[in-house]
């Protein structure tokens, strides 16, 4: 007994130990970043670093209201992470439903090469994509780069879409035909409401790698769409790099990402496992 | 309501990859009859009713309602209701939303949708629970939410495919009443799939006794228990089912392990080797009769059941407590010739009187 309890204690302080290092090899650059933030950039480039200083907040207004204000790319990268998830799930729930419901013609070759863009590494799409755009006219433009974008969150959203609508029993489907309801009221009325939590985790991360995305962003974008992944290189020229307006720029552009994650937290863990445990990633 | 509801297979043959679930299918079911398809699982009986429903297409064969050919109609289009064995309620829509759909979906007016939902959950006595969800009922509950969902929009057909399967003892012999009642009062065709005979037999006006992708006899539960027109039959129905012996016959008389019984009839076949069929209540412990080695004895409380060992086979009977002692090795027994059922031991046939 007193045996047992003492290996549980050992392996929860241990659990403990390991997992606050893990945590601060992600934390640490967070921490440092914010605290850069609140230093003048004289300060940043004291060394030793200080570790006393006056906080200011001058940092945060001038990357909001400066020469090098963010706040236009910030509105730039909602306009297109959220155009981006919208038109991602329009299509890829339909997909997702054919691919896990219909009988198709070569289903497994298409449920296959729609994986097509994710087995290439990104790099090698970066001047084919440039190519193209250019020769249609759409460099620098949001519908070009919500198109892009779209290239590699549809293949990865009707996946993960395929295994959500997979859990939804058949059963409960052929009882809406029975009721005469057409195939898509189906997938209207009685589909949907069970894989929201499927597409609430697809929109999660969906938007959250538009948001964080930057080779295609720096690559095809230009002065009209700047998204605030690439405008924070602003603080960086041939010269000097701002690194306390950087910090304070890079920490506002991440809060978006955090506030979507802590309060889609469940979700996600759930999105993580999904099809792990049958049954288990539903709702 | 209609009163109609006839519906007739023919043909029919059914095959998933390499399986054969139906061959050469022939069904008749008459208009507000309770109709059972009972057999073994993997018997085909399921994949017969879903073909009734729409939701799979044979392979060849035709399928008609009240005379329409309707063999690859869609679900939707046939006016039929079916009672799923896991329910199949829609787990995000309150009750009443879940009997409502039927109706919504048939563009029925709202003004009447309210008063319709609460007819059909008043049928079944779930009224006071129209504003759960399936996942706040318990198991009796949820399967009274699947009825009242089929019978909402009066169908013409109303399939049920092992509906009471997932209900404790207790609660089957209830349900089992009320849903033959509601039959009744809905006056309305039921097509019951069930590997459970004794809800066949008591629910049921007709039925068709599946074994291995065909059906091996059609008529009342009286006719399929009584007389049996095959071994392959005789073995399944009745609990336990009939003893199957093989035996000789000659004449007017059969002979068991050497032991010869003298039939009350004249089966239309002279001699040669038949199968004897014989119900366990048709045993009887006798002095004179055949020795057999008893291999297990049962309680049932009332009644004892007897595992004999006669020759290679092993029969059961079923006894009186009373009869029963024991520290014996060895039971005689003999066989009401009244009781017997004799079968071609070649086809399995029925053999009739003369």
């Amino acid at each position: 007994m007193n045996v047992h309890r003492r290996a549980r204690i050992t392996r929860t302080v241990v659990l403990m130990v390991v997992a606050s290092a893990l945590l601060l090899v992600w934390v640490l650059p967070l921490i440092w970043a914010f605290v850069v933030s609140l230093k003048s950039e004289r300060e940043v480039l004291a060394y030793p670093p200080n570790v006393v200083f006056e906080p200011t907040g001058a940092n945060y207004v001038a990357a909001l209201f400066g020469d090098f204000s963010i706040v236009d790319s910030l509105a730039t990268s909602t306009i297109v992470a959220t155009a981006t998830t919208v038109l991602t799930i329009l299509l890829a729930v339909p997909a997702a439903y054919a691919f896990a419901r219909l009988r198709l013609p070569a289903k497994k070759p298409l449920g296959f090469y729609t994986l097509a863009t994710q087995m290439v590494p990104p790099v090698g799409l970066v001047i084919p994509y440039f190519l193209i755009l250019n020769q249609v006219g759409w460099l620098d433009t949001y519908h070009g780069m919500v198109i892009v974008y779209l290239t590699f969150s549809l293949p990865f959203a009707i996946w993960l879409m395929v295994s959500y609508m997979e859990d939804v029993p058949r059963e409960m489907e052929e009882a809406a035909f029975l009721d005469r309801a057409s195939r898509l009221q189906t997938l209207w009325h009685i589909v949907i409401p069970q894989v929201r939590g499927g597409i609430g985790v697809t929109v999660i991360f969906v938007f959250l790698n538009a948001w964080n995305e930057f080779l295609f962003a720096v690559q095809l974008g230009g002065n009209t769409v700047r998204p605030v992944t690439v405008a924070m290189y602003n603080f960086v020229s041939v010269e000097q790099t701002l690194w306390a307006k950087l910090s304070a720029a890079a920490l506002l552009a991440m809060l978006p990402v955090v506030v979507i994650g802590i309060a889609g937290q469940k979700q996600i863990v759930k999105g993580l496992t999904v099809g792990a445990v049958k049954g288990g990633g539903r709702k | 309501m209609s009163g109609q509801g006839r519906v007739s297979l023919r043909g029919v043959r059914k095959v998933f990859g390499r399986f054969v679930a139906l061959d050469g299918i022939d069904l008749d079911i008459e208009p507000v009859e309770f109709f059972a398809l009972l057999g073994p699982s993997g018997s085909g009986k399921t994949t017969t009713l879903r073909m009734i429903a729409g939701l799979d297409t044979p392979d060849k064969g035709t399928l008609t309602v009240d005379g329409a050919d309707v063999t690859f109609a869609p679900p939707g289009e046939r006016d039929v209701a079916m009672v799923f064995q896991n329910y199949a309620l829609y787990p995000h829509m309150t009750v009443r939303d879940n009997i409502a759909f039927p109706l919504k979906m048939a563009g029925t007016p709202k003004s009447e949708i309210d008063a319709l939902v609460r007819e059909a959950a008043a049928r079944v006595r779930i009224d006071q629970l129209l504003h759960r969800r399936p996942g706040q009922l318990s198991g009796g509950q949820q399967q009274r939410c699947a009825l009242a969902r089929a019978i909402v929009r009066k169908p013409k057909l109303f399939l049920l495919d092992e509906p009471l399967s997932n209900l404790d003892a207790q609660l089957r012999l209830e349900t089992r009443v009320e849903l033959k009642k509601l039959q009744r009062n809905l006056n309305v065709t039921a097509i019951y799939v069930t590997h459970d005979q004794e809800e066949a037999m008591t629910l049921a006006d007709r039925m068709a006794v599946y074994l291995e992708g065909t059906i091996k006899q059609i008529g009342t539960p009286a006719e399929v228990f009584d007389r049996p027109n095959c071994v392959e039959v005789a073995a399944f129905i009745g609990s336990p089912p009939m003893n199957i012996v093989p035996a000789m016959l000659d004449g007017r008389t059969v002979t068991i392990e050497g032991h010869r019984i003298e039939l009350g009839w004249q089966p239309d076949c002279l001699a040669g080797p038949v199968t004897v069929g014989v119900r366990p209540g048709g045993l009887r412990i006798d002095g004179d009769g055949i020795p057999t080695r008893l291999y297990l004895s049962e309680n049932l409380g009332e009644t004892r059941l007897l595992n004999l060992e006669l020759g290679q086979v092993l029969i059961k009977m079923r006894i009186a407590q009373s009869d029963f002692s024991p520290d014996v090795e060895t039971v005689p027994v003999s066989f009401d010739p009244d009781s017997i059922h004799l079968f071609d031991a070649g086809t399995g046939r029925r053999v009739e009187a003369r």
